[in-house]
């Protein structure tokens, strides 16, 4: 690596240290509680996939080029060069971490490993080291924002494809009325769907149920600039609703079931003319107003949640989804441990979206997970979040789980009482 | 069917996760050589945006669109 | 050999206050000058109220009992002797009433609080030689400990000269004068303090105390001031 790539790698790593980021590159102590914390660390004991070892990784770079000790005495703290060697090293660890922060929960201190591996993911973005896919879906969604009136028509008009599925599908009453409304100013609430018609047909069957005052976004919620690490991107993705949002001059934006979108759209869109809910939460409030009404017979069999990291554990949309589930099944079963020791499902932090790449490392990764599923014994397993779905699916596969994986929001809109 | 611009492949996405269709076809249009036409087949509205922002990202070119049957056809000329 | 002494415990003592104080406030102000974090990196379920929970966490560490209680035994037994010991050593100033309350003899703790925090350092040292702690252990992790160990061992090996041998030739009166002078910057060693038998423990104890001190502010022992504040972002 020539001093000048090295010298702007540094720049990065500089841009990623305010306060919070520093307490916890300087607190660890290394007592190793993190130890059987990670999901990964539980399916494969390799200490590479310890919280504190990954973390340390970016950690020892740190002392290196932002410490005294790495000028004075750098074998002390085995403070370590950045080096072309270090970036795999760096990507290993960033792109094992799905950054579910489980591993806060153990840490006597709270130390943040996502956040750690944020400074990893940045670097690598720097090296043009970082898994490309990534970049190119970040990139897309960017270009989307940039140029939607060229793409306008096409959507329009795929989106009235779909609306005859939701009349069909619900036997609602269409005439005269828009079933999938788009760019509607002066809506209540705009909902942020995924490409996929699964995140826009059952969505848009409760909001007709509910008689909501909505409209659908033009853009997609996931945000690729959140898995990838590039802090520019993400707020230009984010942006894109944002700027909608304002245009249409909603009330309330509702994500999709995507884990990252809702947490990077509720946590980093700042104060704003709107709120921000997710779809679990918009569901549960229509079945607490008597908006809708759920048919409990829809669905036989024990119904167990997967906890969407960033949903749940860092998203605080804990007691929702279990509301829900009380209006479709009398079989609830709790996965153990509670939520906030929930697993990942293993597929976060991008890699589900690298697909087959990807695949190996996430079933073997993740066979803790597939355990606490099988151990509910429960016939629907049901999640919030795109990412999660994929992944379960994966899993229902590979380890010959047997489940019905689902969508809440699916399961909703199926058992609607119209 | 029959005006519809010659394909040299055809991928079938129909009903995938996101984002899988834009990674399938990133990778499936290295399949076939510069100038050749893939073929996407989609049921999700949300490509009708998806790939002509991508193909404007990646340097390749949307030709034609056609949706038929809630079916919907994207054709893709490889450029880079 | 006693002008090393002597620089050990008079020029060695004040050089490494010196780095102590100013290198940890430097420290900490460089970082309360560094922006905050746009977002919460708080976890859920959040539970209210937050600060009285981020107390709890950073002095009853919770999360160290669910997960390894033998580790939490120990570092309950070693945090609480370190407090013990830092106010053993106020007392040497002088008497305070406030300690007083339960009534003992200077030194605190009948020779038993050294001997938990060498015991408890021990263990911390003989835990990072066995997998998994060895692999996340850096050099810095062994050093502290020994550092600390060694200041451990040889300050509370006074304490239990006095105490269970009979050993009265430096006493707390001697140590009285000296730490005395040295707060008031007209420093004095007294005989019993430079010339007796065990002068060189008590020099070892200061040399390795002295080094712990200028290490602090540049070492994982920040955690001391860090805890609190990053557990309070954990909880909101």
């Amino acid at each position: 690596m020539d001093a000048k790539t090295r010298d702007d790698l540094l720049q990065l790593f500089q841009s990623k240290l305010n306060r919070a980021m520093t307490y916890y590159l300087e607190t660890c102590t290394r007592c190793g509680v993190c130890t059987t914390a990670c999901h990964v660390y539980q399916s494969m004991p390799q200490a590479k996939y310890i919280a504190a070892y990954r973390a340390e990784i970016v950690r020892r770079i740190y002392k290196k080029y932002f410490k005294g000790q790495g000028k004075v005495w750098p074998s002390y703290g085995e403070a370590k060069e950045l080096t072309e060697m270090a970036l795999e090293e760096l990507y290993e660890a960033a792109y094992s971490c799905t950054g579910c922060r489980r591993c806060m929960v153990y840490c006597p201190f709270g130390i943040d490993t996502q956040m750690i591996m944020s400074i990893a993911k940045l670097l690598l973005v720097g090296a043009h080291a970082e898994p490309e896919i990534l970049t190119l879906l970040a990139d897309t969604s960017i270009e989307k924002g940039k140029s939607i009136e060229f793409f306008k028509e096409g959507f329009l008009q795929g989106v009235k494809n779909l609306e005859q599925q939701v009349v069909e599908k619900w036997k609602l009453e269409a005439e005269g009325k828009t079933v999938i409304p788009v760019d509607v100013e002066g809506a209540d609430l705009l909902y942020v769907a995924l490409a996929g018609a699964h995140s826009i047909i059952p969505a848009a069957a409760v909001f007709n149920a509910a008689g909501e005052n909505w409209t659908l976004s033009f853009f997609e919620a996931v945000n690729f600039g959140a898995f990838v690490g590039d802090p520019t991107k993400t707020k230009l993705i984010l942006d894109r609703i944002v700027n909608e949002a304002k245009r249409l001059k909603v009330k309330e934006v509702c994500i999709c079931e995507c884990g990252t979108a809702y947490r990077v759209m509720k946590q980093l869109s700042g104060k704003q003319p709107f709120e921000v809910s997710s779809v679990t939460e918009v569901h549960a409030r229509y079945i607490r107003e008597g908006r809708i009404k759920l048919d409990k017979s829809r669905f036989q069999g024990p119904v167990t949640y997967h906890d969407p990291c960033q949903i749940a554990r860092n998203g605080g949309i804990l007691e929702e989804p279990r509301y829900i589930l009380q209006h479709l099944t009398d079989d609830y079963r709790e996965m153990a441990p509670d939520p906030r020791y929930n697993y990942c499902c293993g597929g976060g932090g991008g890699l589900v979206a690298l697909g087959e790449e990807t695949l190996d490392f996430r079933m073997k990764s993740a066979r803790v997970k597939a355990e606490q599923v099988q151990k509910t014994g429960a016939a629907i397993l049901a999640t919030a979040c795109e990412n999660c779905h994929t992944q379960l699916e994966n899993l229902n596969h590979h380890y010959k789980l047997g489940m019905n994986v689902q969508f809440l929001t699916s399961m909703v809109a199926d058992a609607l009482v119209i | 069917m029959s005006n519809a611009i010659q394909a040299d492949k055809v991928m079938d996405l129909k009903g995938l996760p996101c984002p899988m269709p834009v990674v399938k076809v990133s990778k499936g249009i290295k399949e076939v050589e510069v100038g050749q036409i893939l073929e996407a087949q989609t049921t999700d509205p949300g490509s009708l945006t998806d790939f002509p922002a991508w193909a404007r990202t990646s340097g390749n070119e949307i030709v034609d669109t056609i949706q038929e049957n809630g079916v919907i056809r994207i054709f893709i000329k490889r450029n880079v | 050999m006693h002008t090393i002494y002597y620089l050990v415990l008079v020029p060695m003592v004040y050089a490494a206050f010196a780095v102590f104080i100013v290198g940890s406030i430097v420290r900490m102000i460089k970082i309360l000058r560094t922006p905050k974090h746009p977002t919460t990196l708080q976890i859920f379920p959040k539970k209210e109220p937050a600060w009285l929970h981020a107390l709890s966490d950073t002095f009853l560490m919770p999360t160290v009992l669910k997960h390894n209680p033998l580790l939490w035994v120990f570092l309950v037994l070693f945090h609480g002797a370190v407090l013990l010991l830092v106010i053993g050593h106020l007392e040497l100033f002088s008497d305070f009433a406030l300690f007083q309350i339960i009534p003992h003899e200077v030194f605190i703790g009948k020779g038993l609080v050294g001997l938990t925090a060498a015991v408890s350092l021990l263990y911390f040292l003989f835990r990072r030689f066995t997998s998994p702690v060895r692999d996340i252990s850096v050099a810095e992790d062994y050093y502290l400990l020994i550092l600390l160990f060694l200041t451990v061992i040889f300050g509370s090996e006074m304490d239990w000269a006095r105490r269970w041998y009979d050993y009265d030739v430096m006493g707390v009166d001697a140590y009285r004068t000296y730490l005395w002078s040295l707060i008031t910057f007209q420093p004095q060693v007294p005989d019993e303090i430079l010339f007796s038998g065990h002068s060189f423990m008590l020099v070892l104890h200061v040399f390795f105390a002295n080094i712990f001190l200028m290490v602090f502010p540049f070492s994982k022992i920040m955690h001391t001031f860090f805890a609190l504040p990053v557990n309070k972002l954990r909880r909101g």
